[in-house]
């Protein structure tokens, strides 16, 4: 097995991991809105190593998955992870995006877009949805980016690999 | 310029992005019922071991909620069973109370005992009845166990009790058997720091055995003839061979006392049936048993009379196709009611030769 296949099987292992962790721990962790949304990490950190078909792919996937577990409209989710796993994947190019901190930097921005694209295309309430970007959103988006960070630094060699090469 | 490869890359990622877009905005605008459907599906199907996991997640949250919340229940559970034992000590001492004033044959006003944090609270007693109550001066003061005092100052809501501990207290008393007449003041060589009394003047002649129990007289009018002021349990001294002095120990301990009864009037009155002595009681209770022994021996007459009823009835039905034939002549039996011993065992019955 070469190097590559297993540097991507050892990031899969992390992206399960990352799935356990928001099912098993983040209900045990805070207020759920401004707890860790470890999909999210995972997504990013998927997106940002990756080509933006596949990152675009993978956040319909997570999507999805949030529109089957959450009462907010359906489509909104999948609409969302879409748009920011494309745009991560694309943001790469444009950033330096090997240094640890951009990366929790994006996981940030993406949980913030995400967030924003759900409330308009869920049609929420103008003062919902101020105050859900304003004061959750930057919330959980720091709480997430931390987490972000520590999955980085725990797993450094295994996010070192581009999977689009 | 761009490489052919990176052309194709570009090719496929845009179309994997539209195909995903196209999706997400058939989702979103599809009719509800159809995202409804859908997403039931994929959380019966695929997404069935997450929703588990999070299930045990949530359960597992709960349970350590519940588990501090029934900490905290058997912590104030365990702080109010600290309480129990007083509770249940002053709820038969209400009982007791309540039973004294069945027998009492005087009026009476029923007061609590405020006790106040003075080391001297034992002699004088806060009483949470007054005039308005009709306590009066001089007024006696029980418990279920005895004496206690005697009012000493009255106003309308509450009243103020010299106890037996005071040590102008006196009483004038005589011993249950009836053989010796004294006076009963508080002794100052308490044993333990416990308060004990003195039964005073009595005559050198007049012995008095240890145990014995020593009521009040009735004599000087203040208390009433019957009242329990305590048990011998020692002699003091005697006096120059004409006197003997008793110590006593109380009947009721003024300082527990929370709740008392002053009797009203009829300070002349007799109260030794209210404060039934131990051979009172145990004949009571005797008495009872007799009086149960009795019912049951009537219930048991009545039940060998119905057997016997049906015994006779049986005999004399008719066997089928032949004549009636008379019972055989019994010896007479004895009635309870009569003194006979009732059998218990049921009446033989006949059997046709």
């Amino acid at each position: 097995m070469s190097p590559n296949r297993v540097s991507r099987v050892q990031l899969l292992l992390v992206m399960m991991l990352l799935v356990v962790l928001q099912f098993y721990l983040r209900p045990r962790l805070w207020d759920a809105r401004v707890s860790p949304d470890f999909l999210l990490i995972a997504l990013m950190l998927f997106a940002m190593r990756s080509s933006p078909g596949l990152a675009a792919l993978a956040g319909f996937a997570v999507g999805l998955i949030a529109d089957t577990l959450t009462p907010a409209r359906f489509g909104a989710g999948a609409l969302a992870h879409t748009l920011v796993g494309y745009l991560g994947s694309w943001g790469r190019a444009v950033f330096f995006a090997d240094n640890m901190l951009v990366n929790a930097a994006f996981v940030a921005v993406g949980l913030w877009v995400r967030d924003l694209i759900v409330l308009l295309a869920s049609g929420t309430d103008h003062r919902q949805m101020i105050v859900e970007l304003t004061l959750y959103s930057p919330l959980q988006a720091l709480t997430t980016a931390g987490f972000a960070l520590v999955v980085l630094i725990t797993f450094r060699s295994m996010f070192s690999i581009r999977l689009d090469s | 310029m761009v490489s052919s490869s990176d052309r194709r890359y570009t090719r496929r990622d845009t179309v994997l992005f539209i195909l995903c877009l196209g999706l997400s905005l058939f989702g979103l605008f599809s009719p509800t019922p159809w995202g409804y459907g859908v997403a039931d599906t994929l959380r019966e199907t695929v997404l069935s071991p997450l929703v588990w996991l999070q299930t045990r997640a949530e359960e597992g949250r709960t349970s350590r909620v519940r588990f501090r919340q029934v900490t905290s229940e058997r912590d104030s559970t365990a702080y109010l069973a600290q309480f129990l034992p007083s509770l249940r000590a002053e709820n038969e001492r209400l009982r007791q109370l309540l039973r004294l004033s069945r027998r009492l044959n005087t009026g009476y006003v029923p007061a609590e005992v405020l006790h106040q944090p003075q080391v001297m609270d034992g002699r004088t007693l806060l009483l949470g009845a007054g005039s308005r109550e009709g306590v009066s001066v001089f007024s006696p003061v029980v418990s279920p166990e005895g004496l206690i005092g005697v009012v000493l100052s009255v106003s309308g809501k509450s009243s103020v009790a010299m106890s037996w501990a005071h040590p102008e207290f006196r009483v004038s008393a005589f011993t249950v058997s009836g053989n010796a007449f004294g006076v009963v003041a508080p002794s100052n060589e308490g044993r333990n720091g416990e308060g004990a009394l003195e039964f005073r003047g009595v005559p050198y002649r007049d012995s008095v055995p240890l145990g014995t129990l020593v009521l009040s007289s009735g004599l000087g009018g203040v208390f009433p003839k019957g009242v329990p002021v305590g048990t011998v349990i020692g002699t003091v001294r005697e006096e120059a061979g004409w006197e003997r002095v008793y110590r006593l120990r109380p009947a009721a301990n003024p300082g527990s006392a929370a709740h008392v009864l002053v009797l009203l009037g009829g300070r002349t009155g007799d109260l030794v049936s209210a404060f039934p002595t131990d051979s009172l009681l145990e004949a009571l209770r005797l008495d009872s048993i007799a009086r149960l022994r009795r019912a049951d021996s009537v219930v048991q007459a009545a039940r060998v009379a119905r057997l016997a009823r049906r015994d006779s009835l049986s005999r004399v039905t008719p066997p089928q196709g032949g004549t009636p034939v008379p019972p055989p002549q019994r010896p007479a039996q004895a009635s309870p009611m009569q003194g006979g011993t009732p059998s218990a065992a049921p009446a033989p019955r006949d059997s046709a030769p």
